[in-house]
């Protein structure tokens, strides 16, 4: 077997094994997401600042020994802003902070647990080191250089930062208008498409109405001659021979494999109604 | 398909068990909080879930299907095996034992921090006593002359509140911010602890002298005698964790850098916590302690005791149960669901 073979697809995925011997995955959120979510932190710490300040300004108005204790309290929250305020909304929001929450963004171990203090408090103080020489440059350095966008206080807290999207589950895809005899008859009742490449087909309908017209035809005129050449088909427009490929594979998965070895189902498959897979889970 | 079910049927069967999951962990973040049969259905739930999770993997359901029960698998794992929540008794133990343990395990950077920061700190007192000129190379003469006039002064009127509370508010800011650059540079392999522990070894010393030179010596060791046994001990541990994580970059023992900085991670944030508790009780002390009209005497006394008391407690504290094995953390909420 060639190395190639075995090795990952080259995603921004890290893949967590648990005690039950099952593996799920998490999406690693890369830089510019973080950044954008540092850049929220950022203003609504500046915000409060502001605001502990202009509460300041009243104790100077008032008397000089006032005046001390409002600069003392302005330090005070300073202090609180500058190196507690992301250790105290992770531990508390088990790894989130206004600006993680904005861009569903969370931290967790590497071994997908939620943080605990002492990791929070590490990969925060380490803030310091990833913001040398200024904005950050060593962090955004590191992370750049590491497969999960761990930056040095992540590295040494053993922590990630993944991207939580909660998946639906979708409807099933309709193909408007539905595809003609015509069109299926040249298609074999078995596709030799692989998984891959049907779940790639999946995503794609899934995306295409998100689409431009002229992108569609783009994305899909990468594969579409792949396979009509594979199936020895013509075909005129490669979205929609895309939306046959996958009604012809879908059709096939809900019914004729139910019993793979028996008679054809009386009806076929189209006229069977379907269980209400949109309706029963979404997220 | 999934066994000889279609997968719609497989939704349709399944999909009440997942929703009921879903929900128990939408309710509230801490699954610990609930009942214990609530936990134990959650967990009975999240068992099954694998299952469901193994078998659609094998039989190539739509990625849609895939990726909602691996983001429900991935937050009900998350809740199943959360951390250990906030104990108290967590906190004692950390103060009793696990703190002066950490220090102690870390004692020869621990030393090679004090020669760091002590050393510069002597170089710079001397420096400033010999000549003026060597003050204001080290700091700029508007500092030396408002820190000469600050101690111009002894504390017999003391300060009024106020004052006490502002100064307690930017030790907090400037010292505690200042052990934690020191921690944290620690990382470029150990050249920004390095720096900043000989730099404020060097500025501290420079200023003690200077304030010396012109006279006012027994003010400002007075007023320092307080905290400093609290403070620039925190300074110097702070400093030593951070030649730590350089160290373990450095001396890797066959493992690679990042391993090597992971397995020492635990002990390096448990000094740095312990040092950010030291320079708490140091910005309070000289907050409202240093500065007070108590006579020099008594000042110095409790010096002592401080210093005694540091000593004695980073010293021998936490030896007792040594031998006495750590119980291993067990995944919160199962344990409790358990009992």
């Amino acid at each position: 077997m060639t190395p190639r073979a075995v090795r990952d697809p080259l995603d921004t995925t890290v893949e967590i094994e648990t005690p039950e011997h099952v593996r799920f995955r998490y999406h690693v959120a890369g830089p510019a997401k973080r950044a954008a979510a540092y850049l929220v932190d950022l203003a609504v710490r500046g915000v409060i600042v502001v605001f502990v300040g202009l509460l300041a300004m009243i104790g100077f108005a008032v008397d000089s020994a006032l005046s001390h204790a409002s600069m003392g309290l302005m330090l005070l929250v300073a202090f609180v802003v500058e190196w507690i305020y992301y250790v105290l909304l992770e531990t508390l929001w088990s790894g989130r902070t206004v600006g993680k929450r904005v861009f569903a963004l969370r931290v967790v171990t590497e071994g997908g647990h939620p943080l605990r203090f002492t990791d929070s408090l590490l990969r925060n103080l380490l803030r310091a080191a990833d913001f040398l020489p200024f904005g950050y440059a060593i962090g955004v350095v590191v992370m750049g250089r590491d497969p999960r966008f761990r930056r040095l206080g992540d590295l040494v807290a053993g922590t990630i930062v993944i991207a939580e999207a909660r998946a639906v589950v979708a409807g099933p895809l309709h193909l408007d208008p539905p595809p003609s005899l015509a069109e299926l008859r040249p298609l074999p009742q078995r596709l030799p498409l692989s998984g891959d490449e049907l779940d790639a087909i999946e995503l794609f309908l899934r995306r295409a109405g998100k689409l431009s017209r002229a992108r569609e035809v783009e994305l899909a005129e990468m594969v579409a001659p792949v396979f009509a050449r594979r199936l020895g088909v013509r075909y005129k427009d490669a979205p929609r021979f895309l939306g046959v490929l996958h009604y012809r594979a879908h059709e096939h998965r809900s019914s004729s494999m139910g019993a793979p070895l028996g008679p054809p189902l009386v009806g076929g498959p189209s006229s069977a109604p379907k269980p209400p897979r949109a309706t029963g889970v979404t997220a | 398909m999934i066994g000889a079910r279609s997968q719609d049927e497989f939704v349709a069967a399944r999909g009440a068990d997942w929703k009921e999951l879903d929900r128990l962990l939408s309710s509230g973040e801490s699954l610990h909080k609930l009942d214990g049969a609530t936990i134990s259905r959650a967990a009975a739930l999240y068992r099954s879930l694998c299952t469901d999770l193994m078998r659609c993997r094998a039989a190539r359901v739509t990625p849609d299907l895939a990726a909602h029960l691996d983001g429900l698998a991935g937050r009900a794992h998350a809740a199943l095996y959360g951390a250990q929540p906030f104990r108290i008794p967590g906190v004692l133990a950390f103060f009793a034992r696990d703190f002066p343990r950490a220090l102690r395990a870390n004692g020869r950077l621990f030393a090679v921090a004090c020669a760091l920061f002590f050393l510069p700190f002597a170089v710079g007192l001397l420096g400033a006593l010999a000549s003026d000129d060597f003050s204001t190379r080290v700091m700029p003469a508007q500092a030396l002359e408002e820190m000469a006039k600050g101690y111009s002064q002894g504390f017999a009127g003391g300060r009024d509140a106020g004052t006490d509370t502002g100064m307690a508010g930017f030790y907090v800011y400037n010292n505690v911010g200042i052990a934690f650059r020191c921690f944290a540079t620690g990382i470029l392999y150990g050249a920004g602890s390095l720096f900043f522990l000989v730099y404020n070894g060097l500025v501290t010393g420079t200023a003690v002298g200077y304030v010396m030179s012109v006279g006012h010596g027994g003010n400002i060791w007075t007023f320092m005698c307080g905290h400093a046994p609290f403070e620039l001990t925190a300074i110097v541990i702070a400093g030593g964790a951070g030649l730590q994580m350089g160290y373990a970059l450095v001396a890797t023992e066959g493992l690679t850098r990042v391993t090597s900085l992971r397995r020492a991670a635990p002990a390096i944030a448990r000094q740095i916590l312990g040092a950010a508790s030291m320079l708490l009780i140091a910005a309070l002390l000289e907050g409202f302690w240093s500065p007070s009209s108590l006579p020099a005497p008594i000042k110095w006394t409790a010096s002592g005791v401080f210093s005694l008391l540091v000593v004695l407690y980073l010293a021998l504290v936490g030896r007792a149960d040594a031998a006495s094995p750590v119980a291993p953390a067990a995944p919160a909420a199962l344990s409790e669901a358990r009992s």
